[in-house]
């Protein structure tokens, strides 16, 4: 028993815890009356500092409401949520459009593309960002939501093999892996895309994102658009039901993909183009990419834009469009749009006026490479422009 | 009739809780209840899950709207969550039951509150810390070493995180019930000739046995529960059941936090009502394992209550 009394009161805490949410074990521990006795003297102490706390509190909120009054002018708050691929590039845009217009008030979180659109339909918040455009359901559903770009970005396909940095890979080539068709490295499939390279006789371990993705949803629209096969039975989404493939896995967020790569030898995987400095420094290579006209590309700056300005023309009004697997010779396949989810008919003027003022400076300040490059993102071209400004103009 | 405002106050502070839980119960049912009828038996059977497409128009099944070719299927998931549990229980028993008696036993009562604390310290490590300790040490460990395949990630990593997580309130709650055995019975079992060994074995363990299979319930709860760290190392397996150690799994509760946001972008809602649906499959088997606790606390098995 004496024992049990000298020890530590924090450990104690922590017992009497597990014991009160798991009643009927107490009766095991008949040294609780005693142990008890420091809790409430703890709580004593502790509601003595909470009072004073309080006052503090009091004053510090009396005195900020005081300073409030001196800012009369202050613009309506807006809320951002969504995306997290966007969330690093909103948080350098609100810095930048706050240094302009000193008034703004701008909130970013980041939640996933899905939330953001469900939050923005809601009307729980202001704009919502997301890597994928609305459905055709959900615009039936909401006629007043509209999806603007607001900049490019892109996704690579990452490989860990030891000793390759040069591997060309097809849509098909990538849904066979995916379901588990293509097994091995020295599939005849991959050898005949790769004429001379040493193809190591080992399985491929296909990671995929766990969470839903904007990257997931890309990745899927390629095969789809690519893979006849894969675009009558898996389709496309930013989650899918990956095929059952052995050994196969499943890792969280971006980040999570380059370490789950890293970690495993010979394993596939897909990444955004913003983790692209991460997956190089991870000794990843990136793989050529065949694309619509049956060239190999990788992604760079310039077959990103070749890819974005071939779709420039053919983007509808609505911008609601798919721009990957675009033509171009040296077009590279895997492109994405990236969206702002917002409601056209707002609650107030004022609120759609701050709206608008955001939104069009962000698609042209902030389309500046200063801004962009911090992120791998592309600006875009000047007619989607032009349509996304026309868009901007319909929110009231 | 005298009011009594302590009384009162107090009462209705109390009645907080059980309201919150029937209101969280209430929230599941009515909220699951298209997806009930929707998925009928198979969902707690069937293995393939699909989210359906999105992107293309609802189908209307059985008068319920739905995304074309959504299935809800989540038997790999269940499996996912038993298998790593019951792993880790394994693995962590022996661990926990060696470092109780250890601390009982062995370590001079001056060392011994520094080293249970710091078992204890082991209980309120937040789990996502244990998730990357798996990601960044466990997982490379496990794919250079051990899988045949060289993949880490899945049920082995996540069931030794689970383990570790679990060990310290296995253990913490044996050496409590070992502290409270009567000194009496220990220094007779010791005056009849027993050896430290007969004695811990023989005279000890039989009376703390209830407290160590409450303390292992316990854990098991909060191992099915277990989300964060899980997900992060368990490979996040879907529409295939784990046949290894090596296999990659999901388990419920990690599962369902890696779909909400698909599910959300559902013009149907179809796809977060059947998420609601596993939420509330969870709700039972935890349930189940409480109530388990709760019977073998109150005395049905115990040994000291025979006469």
């Amino acid at each position: 028993m004496s024992q049990n009394c000298n020890r530590n009161p924090v450990a104690i805490v922590t017992l009497f815890n597990y014991c009160q949410d798991h009643a009927g074990r107490s009766r095991y521990l008949t040294g609780f009356s005693t142990q008890g006795h420091h809790i409430r003297n703890a709580h004593v102490k502790f509601s003595t500092t909470l009072r004073r706390t309080g006052v503090a509190a009091l004053a510090i909120a009396s005195l900020a409401g005081f300073t409030g009054q001196a800012h009369a002018q202050v613009d309506v708050p807006l809320v951002e949520s969504g995306s997290s691929l966007l969330y690093p590039l909103f948080n350098l845009w609100v810095a930048g459009y706050t240094a302009d217009h000193p008034s703004a008030d701008i909130t970013t979180t980041s939640t996933g593309s899905g939330a953001g659109i469900a939050q923005s339909i809601k009307g729980l918040i202001n704009i919502g960002a997301s890597d994928a455009y609305l459905s055709d359901t959900v615009v039936k559903k909401n006629p007043t939501m509209l999806s603007i770009p607001l900049a490019i970005s892109s996704q690579a396909i990452n490989y860990n093999l030891p000793g390759i940095t040069n591997l060309k890979l097809s849509g098909p080539i990538l849904a066979g892996i995916y379901e588990g068709k293509i097994t091995q490295w020295n599939d005849p499939a991959i050898a005949a895309a790769n004429p001379g390279v040493n193809l190591p006789g080992h399985v491929i371990i296909p990671v995929h994102r766990l969470d839903g993705s904007g990257d997931t949803f890309i990745f899927t629209q390629y095969l789809s658009a690519s893979d006849a096969g894969w675009g009558s039975t898996i389709k496309f989404g930013t989650a899918v039901s990956w095929p059952a493939v052995s050994g196969g896995i499943g890792a969280n967020g971006n980040s999570g993909m380059v370490t789950a790569a890293a970690a495993n030898p010979y394993s596939i995987a897909y990444i955004g183009v913003s983790f692209a400095d991460q997956a190089a420094k991870a000794g990843l290579g990136a793989a050529e990419l065949k694309n619509k006209a049956g060239n190999y590309v990788l992604p760079t700056e310039d077959t990103i834009s070749e890819a974005a300005s071939s779709v420039a023309n053919s983007t509808p009004a609505d911008e609601r469009v798919s721009i990957v697997y675009s033509a171009g010779a040296n077009a590279y396949p895997i492109v994405i749009y990236e969206y702002a989810i917002v409601n056209s008919s707002q609650k107030a003027p004022a609120v759609a006026e701050a709206i608008r003022t955001f939104l069009s400076w962000a698609i042209t300040e902030g389309n500046d490479q200063s801004y962009l490059k911090q992120v791998h993102f592309l600006p875009l071209p000047a007619t989607v422009q032009a349509l996304s400004a026309a868009q901007i103009n319909k929110i009231q | 009739m005298t009011i009594r405002p302590f009384r009162l106050s107090v009462l209705t502070l109390s009645l907080f809780i059980p309201a919150a839980l029937c209101a969280v119960v209430l929230f599941l049912v009515i909220y699951s209840g298209q997806a009930i009828l929707f998925n009928g038996l198979h969902f707690i059977t069937d293995i393939n899950w699909n989210l359906g497409d999105l992107y293309d128009d609802p189908v209307t099944v059985n008068g319920i709207s739905v995304p074309s070719g959504a299935n809800y299927g989540i038997w790999v998931f269940i499996a996912g969550t038993l298998a790593s549990s019951t792993i880790a229980i394994l693995i962590a028993v022996p661990l926990s039951v060696g470092a109780a008696i250890f601390l009982a036993e062995a370590v001079s009562p001056k060392i011994r509150p520094i080293l249970s604390l710091l078992v204890e310290l082991i209980a309120v490590i937040p789990s996502v810390v244990f998730g990357l300790w798996g990601i960044a040490v466990l997982v490379p460990f496990i794919s250079h070493y051990l899988s045949p395949t060289g993949n880490g990630y899945g049920l082995l990593a996540a069931s030794i995180v689970l383990a570790l997580m679990i060990t310290p309130i296995i253990a913490s709650t044996l050496l409590d019930a070992l502290m409270q055995v009567p000194r009496e019975n220990r220094e007779s079992a010791f005056a009849l000739g027993a050896t430290h060994f007969e004695v811990v074995a023989k005279a000890m363990m039989p009376m703390v046995r209830t407290t160590l299979v409450g303390g292992i319930v316990l854990a098991l709860g909060r191992a099915l529960g277990e989300t964060m760290a899980v997900l992060m190392v368990s490979g996040g397996g879907i529409n295939i059941l784990p046949d290894s150690l090596f296999s990659p799994i999901s388990t419920i509760a990690s599962f369902v936090v890696s779909q909400l946001d698909s599910a959300q972008a559902d013009p149907t809602n179809m796809s977060v009502r059947a998420l609601s649906e596993v939420a509330l499959v969870l709700f039972v088997i935890t349930l189940a394992v409480n109530a388990a606790a709760k019977l073998l606390a109150s005395g049905a098995l115990n040994v000291r209550n025979r006469k």
